[in-house]
């Protein structure tokens, strides 16, 4: 008898228990995460989460306004001569978290680390033309470069971390020292970071949930309060007419793209090329797939980026023409073009790739598709082995892309010219832009390039995936930005 | 003893449509943009999928990769697995003792775990499915013919065989294998079934066929994505597949009572 009362007060205990384990009354904004941040440490993180929360955690120089021009952002510059700019630190400037001030030490303290070749940082290739850097008193310090660039400015975004913590040695992934506008307050398991605003005490709660639909259903739940991309539209839409949550979207930059190899001797003629683009309808697959505010692309850069060209004439969906082209480059039904596909094994991606292998198999052309894991895939690509393959280029600011894309001396180890593309004229282009005195010339010169590579076509440029984003409803405040950051939780807050 | 007509049926049926696929007419892979997951009745019976594929064509398509998937590796593991057992059962010795290890080191891994790994290991496709369930499965007839051939060998028959001179070979197909027959097919039966969920298993992983071919599995993977949005596309390959299991697990139950004498001449099931 006295077993029976024990077990059943275990066993209301233990309801009681996952109950209130349950509850989430407990004031934290929640924001569902698709992948997990690998890096809070600024000087090495490179993949988009990380780079998206370490914008929170940490300040930068200068920052990017929406045509992707630099702008200031902790400090004001001028220039002194073609080597030298001076950079003057914005008096109202955050505290690091730690209480103590942000001096220009710091600055250069951060930079000199990332600059050290022992520390293989991998963003160190992108600054390595500074020669030295000194500090001129608390709030200024003078950057001196090996060559002239115009766009040097816009290369200081790199998160600013305290001197002090370079000097011990602080591992910052777990122990963040910046002075943006929140602090880490826990990092409790992999897939659970814990923020806190700096000025209200507010906690952000970012949880990695891998499963859309879990993802969705924690949403509609109120388990999570805030998502943001990498759902199928048909659930956005589903979303949409869902009482208790809002979905807002906006056009976006991240470039996707068929890329192509070169070495392919199929693919080295450009008749071949062109019917590839003329076979793809880009319009239907962005109507009803990829939908909202998804814009079809015609180059890597966006037609609103400084340096972009809005003047290019987009390829129409003409798969007469394609079968043409075919034809003229020696193709038929007898003798037909064969390509292999590569793409990762997201659903999504399959998903768009099968139907492009069907466009391109109505005019014609037998695609076999070949789908791996995300690191095998990505490890192909970028070691060559492959004939075309699709992929996306996300938060391109800097038209330095194009040299680390299309030059020819930037074939893999020394840059992202994975295909091989080998084209004189647009190499020298890329080198006369970067000698270019003035932004505005160098602005003529990279629009004259992107018409070149549109004629040329070494890749199939695809579209701009929009940016959307699930709220529910008593969150305030939360805006999408053009490359899709979380800057507005600083502002963001709950509203019963 | 009244038979399962409505198994039958379904397993008829299933074999039909997987043997008739080839000749039907049917699209199972033409993409149309403009019926993205359209719900049932609207065009197609079965609604259309994520690519505006026709839901009951794949289903089709399905039903033949999940049949010959059945029909291969069950063929295959009860050809290894009943040689092995009744052979190792016969000869016995020091050759009876490694083949019952190898079966218990088999028996010790959870099947489908095996499966998996074989399946990653050789990379996706079918007929690696077919490989990696075929080593799992053998297993099972194995034992069962070798327990079998221990209880019949040492019958009157066999003995007067051997005193005859009879071959190995000839007494092991002409006076074993037809005694130990009727519990071998009950278990193929269940084999089948047991290989209908271990395909849809690996190709829900996405270890199975690989698109634009269909398989049940990867078609409920597929579906389970929308699941929110369009519960058809799941649903359709998930009552597929619990049908024509459940259909072959009672016939197989069926053929077990009717080929079992034991029960048949006590009448129980009257």
């Amino acid at each position: 008898m006295t077993n029976r009362v024990l077990l059943s007060l275990l066993i209301l205990g233990s309801v009681f228990m996952i109950l209130s384990c349950s509850q989430q009354d407990n004031g934290y904004i929640r924001f569902g995460l698709s992948s997990a941040p690998l890096r809070l440490d600024p000087r090495y993180a490179t993949d988009a989460t990380s780079a998206r929360l370490n914008r929170l955690l940490y300040d930068r120089l200068t920052d990017f306004d929406e045509t992707s021009r630099a702008i200031p952002s902790l400090a004001q510059w001028e220039q002194l001569d073609s080597l030298r700019y001076r950079f003057v630190l914005r008096p109202d400037r955050r505290t690091f978290s730690s209480g103590e001030r942000l001096t220009s030490a710091d600055v250069k303290a951060t930079y000199d680390f990332v600059l050290d070749q022992k520390n293989a940082s991998p963003h160190r290739s992108s600054l390595a033309l500074i020669k030295d850097i000194r500090v001129v008193n608390q709030d200024t310090l003078d950057f001196e470069l090996s060559h002239a660039d115009v766009l040097f400015p816009s290369y200081l975004v790199i998160g600013i971390v305290s001197a002090k913590a370079v000097q011990q040695g602080i591992n910052l992934d777990h122990n963040p020292q910046g002075s943006g506008p929140f602090s880490m307050l826990a990092w409790p398991e992999e897939g659970r970071l814990q923020l806190q605003r700096r000025h209200d005490k507010q906690v952000f709660e970012f949880v990695h949930i891998g499963d859309n639909t879990v993802r969705t259903l924690k949403l509609l739940r109120g388990e999570i309060d805030i998502l943001q991309n990498d759902l199928p539209r048909e659930l956005v839409n589903k979303l949409r007419k869902e009482k208790g949550v809002s979905v807002f979207s906006r056009t976006g930059s991240n470039f996707s793209y068929i890329g192509l190899n070169f070495r392919q001797k199929e693919l080295g003629v450009r008749r071949v090329r062109r019917a590839l683009m003329h076979a793809i309808d880009r319009e239907s697959l962005v109507r009803h797939i990829l939908g909202g505010k998804t814009r079809v692309a015609e180059s890597i850069l966006p037609p609103e980026h400084w340096a972009g060209n809005k003047q290019i004439k987009p390829y129409a969906y003409d798969p007469e023409k394609s079968r043409e082209l075919l034809e003229q480059a020696g193709y038929n039904n007898e003798n037909p073009l064969r390509l292999s596909y590569k793409t990762s094994s997201d659903p999504f991606r399959i998903r768009i790739a099968t139907i492009i292998q069907q466009q391109l198999a109505n005019v014609g052309i037998e695609v076999e598709l070949i789908s791996y894991d995300w690191a095998t895939f990505y490890g192909d690509i970028k070691a060559g082995r492959f004939q075309i393959y699709s992929l996306s280029w996300v938060g391109v600011k800097s038209p330095d892309i194009l040299r680390y894309v299309f030059h020819s001396k930037s074939v893999p180890p020394d840059g992202a010219n994975r295909g091989q593309y080998r084209n004189p004229i647009a190499d020298r282009m890329i080198e006369q832009a970067e000698i270019a005195t003035s932004i505005k010339r160098r602005g003529q010169l990279y629009q004259l390039l992107l018409k070149i590579l549109h004629d040329d076509l070494p890749y199939i440029p695809l579209w701009y995936e929009e940016h959307f984003a699930v709220v529910r409803q008593d969150i305030k405040g939360y805006r999408l930005n053009a490359d899709g950051n979380y800057d507005s939780l600083s502002e963001v807050s709950r509203q019963n | 003893m009244k038979r399962p007509w409505l198994p039958m049926a379904v397993c008829l049926l299933w074999a039909l449509l997987a043997i008739a696929g080839s000749w039907l007419p049917l699209d199972p892979n033409q993409i149309h943009l403009d019926s993205i997951l359209l719900a049932p009745g609207t065009g197609a019976i079965l609604g259309y999928d994520d690519l505006g594929r026709p839901i009951l064509d794949r289903l089709i398509l399905g039903a033949r990769t999940s049949f010959l998937v059945a029909i291969w590796v069950v063929s295959l593991s009860a050809t290894i697995g009943i040689l092995i057992g009744t052979i190792s059962a016969y000869i016995g010795g020091w050759l009876d003792l490694v083949i019952v290890r190898v079966i218990d080191i088999f028996m010790a891994f959870p099947g489908i775990l095996l499966a998996i790994a074989m399946a990653g290991i050789m990379g996706p496709g079918i007929n690696n499915v077919v490989i990696a369930l075929s080593v799992v499965g053998w297993v099972g007839f194995a034992r069962l013919a070798r327990a079998q051939t221990l209880s019949v060998r040492e019958r009157d028959h066999v003995a007067a065989a051997i005193s005859m001179g009879t071959r190995t070979h000839r007494i092991i197909f002409r006076h074993l294998l037809p005694l130990i027959s009727a519990p071998l097919i009950v278990e193929a039966t269940f084999g089948v079934a047991a290989v209908i969920i271990s395909e849809a298993g690996l190709s829900f992983l996405g270890l199975g066929v690989q698109p634009p071919e269909s398989s049940w599995g990867s078609m409920i993977r597929d579906g389970a994505r929308y699941m929110l949005v369009t519960p058809h596309m799941v649903l359709a390959p998930g009552v597929a597949l619990m049908l024509v299991v459940l259909s072959v697990n009672l016939l197989g139950d069926w053929l077990r009572d009717v080929m079992d004498t034991r029960i048949r001449q006590t009448g129980t099931d009257k």
